[in-house]
């Protein structure tokens, strides 16, 4: 579902990435974990085509670079900090739904589901980081997307976000939807994936100690072996 | 390029920036100051006998030439680099939207905002002066379609200063020392080369085409009036050597040159752009 080979990065004369390759089966759920600056958010970047990377990127058989709709398509992405503009919540769902097609009819279930229904009509500049770190969630579920990429998405909720949060996501997995996870919290990695990518110095390392269930690991740098 | 995506971004864009309250002060101030413009016209008019639109044409031509470029050099600088800088430009491009496609709408976007503001702006001018005085109203026209043209262009000029420099800050800046080059150095600058350095008229008449407001500024003293000697030395130039509908052409090719090439340089960087 997720197959990235030999991803390269460098932003302003600094190696972010150098020879990530890993691959996310349909229906698993991954952790990418290490420290700040490792390179984990820059990974999901390259897989939403945000930065220019060398290597090369695919969501479900589609290149991010060179069919970067039809992979978009079969993303969903939750940023680490998501900001919206001067909109209210419902606007914000009804255009993200027009430019993926989706039937803006769920836009109310959506927003009940992440605890926002009574803020529909509020500005998003007004909402708390946890409120629009959750309607960053809804928006990501808009179209149905078989793949989700989540950048620390509880970073910004407080103890009850967390836990609705990690109960939308059990509940994603459950269904057979495809994660993949940054994250720093380690009940989070153990409770919501499979298994565990350690990202160090923009490479893939050994999985990180008492990392919770960590299953397997893949590590292939420069290439598939 | 997908055109039902392309539209509606540019339609967010229209509601964004009619939301903004720096958007609607200055499109407030572009009416206030076109209405003020014109019954200090139609004041005139009544002491000399002068016809409403013509008068008020010439008023409204200095302001569209001073105050257009500064905002639109400013609200075309604030929207990619203002979406860089909050990180809501990466929640739009992981949608199933392309680079061209984002690009395109923004830039839509914002030109119609302006667009609209002003048709406003003129629009309740011209019912004013139409009702009250009457005239060329043909003139009042074209200056209308100029006005669009060159928001057109240092909208352009913005938006590649937001995609090269990526902070508010740093746009804001450089809008303001672009719009200050523009309107008043450049004038000066000409002057000043043209007297130090004895250039002959066509060569002056080239560097005024090196700015798209002094561009507009021909184009507009044109539809008022065909004598181009209020232009001086250049203006003949440009008479004698292309026809006053020869001139028309190369000084509007020259303001959508100066519209295409900066986008295009835009483009070009917002395509490889890293966005955080």
């Amino acid at each position: 579902m997720i197959d990235a080979s030999d991803l390269r990065l460098t932003i302003d004369g600094r190696r972010i990435l150098d020879g990530v390759s890993f691959r996310v089966e349909r229906g698993e759920s991954v952790a990418l974990v290490g420290a700040n600056g490792s390179g984990k958010t820059s990974i999901l970047r390259c897989l939403l085509g945000l930065v220019p990377f060398t290597g090369r990127a695919r969501i479900d058989g589609h290149d991010v670079v060179r069919e970067p709709v039809a992979a978009r398509a079969r993303l969903g992405y939750v940023p680490q900090k998501a900001a919206f503009g001067d909109v209210r919540a419902v606007e914000s769902l009804a255009f993200v739904a027009r430019l993926r097609g989706a039937d803006p009819g769920g836009i109310p279930g959506l927003l009940r589901l992440v605890g926002l229904a009574a803020h529909a009509g509020e500005r998003v500049r007004t909402f708390s980081g946890g409120m629009q770190q959750r309607l960053a969630l809804a928006v990501a579920l808009l179209g149905d997307p078989p793949v989700l990429l989540l950048d620390e998405p509880s970073a910004s909720l407080d103890a009850e976000g967390q836990h609705t949060l990690a109960a939308i996501v059990a509940r994603l997995r459950a269904d057979g939807r495809t994660l993949l996870l940054a994250s720093h919290r380690r009940e989070e990695v153990a409770t919501l994936t499979d298994r565990v990518l350690r990202v160090d110095a923009g490479r893939l390392g050994r999985p990180a100690p008492g990392s919770g269930r960590v299953v397997a690991l893949e590590e292939r740098r420069g290439g598939r072996p | 390029m997908r055109w039902s995506v392309t539209m509606l971004v540019a339609a967010r864009e229209v509601r964004e920036a009619a939301r903004s309250r720096w958007f609607g002060l200055a499109a407030a101030c572009f009416l206030v100051l076109s209405l003020a413009l014109a019954l200090l016209g139609l004041a005139g008019a009544q002491r000399s006998g002068l016809a409403g639109f013509d008068r008020t044409t010439a008023s409204l031509l200095h302001l569209v030439l001073v105050f257009v470029p500064l905002v639109t050099l400013s609200l075309g600088g604030l929207g990619l680099a203002g979406e860089l800088e909050d990180q809501s430009l990466s929640m739009l491009l992981a949608q199933p939207v392309t680079r061209a496609e984002v690009y395109a709408g923004k830039y839509l976007g914002l030109l119609a905002a302006v667009g609209a503001a002003v048709l406003a702006g003129f629009g309740t001018t011209g019912a004013l002066v139409g009702i009250t005085a009457g005239g060329d109203v043909r003139a009042f026209g074209v200056l209308v379609l100029l006005t669009l043209l060159l928001a057109a262009a240092t909208l352009a000029v913005g938006t590649l200063l937001s995609v090269a420099l990526r902070s508010r800050a740093r746009v804001i800046g450089a809008a303001f020392a672009v719009w200050l080059f523009l309107v008043y150095v450049s004038d000066l600058g000409t002057i000043g080369l043209a007297v130090a350095r004895s250039l002959e008229p066509g060569q002056v008449f080239a560097l005024a085409l090196l700015n798209p407001v002094q561009q507009a500024r021909v184009l507009g003293t044109l539809a008022l009036t065909d004598r181009l000697d209020v232009l001086g030395p250049v203006g003949l130039f440009g008479r004698d050597q292309f026809g006053v509908a020869g001139l028309v052409g190369v000084l509007g090719a020259a303001l959508v040159l100066f519209t295409a090439a900066p986008l295009a340089a835009g483009y070009a960087l917002f395509r490889k752009a890293a966005v955080p």
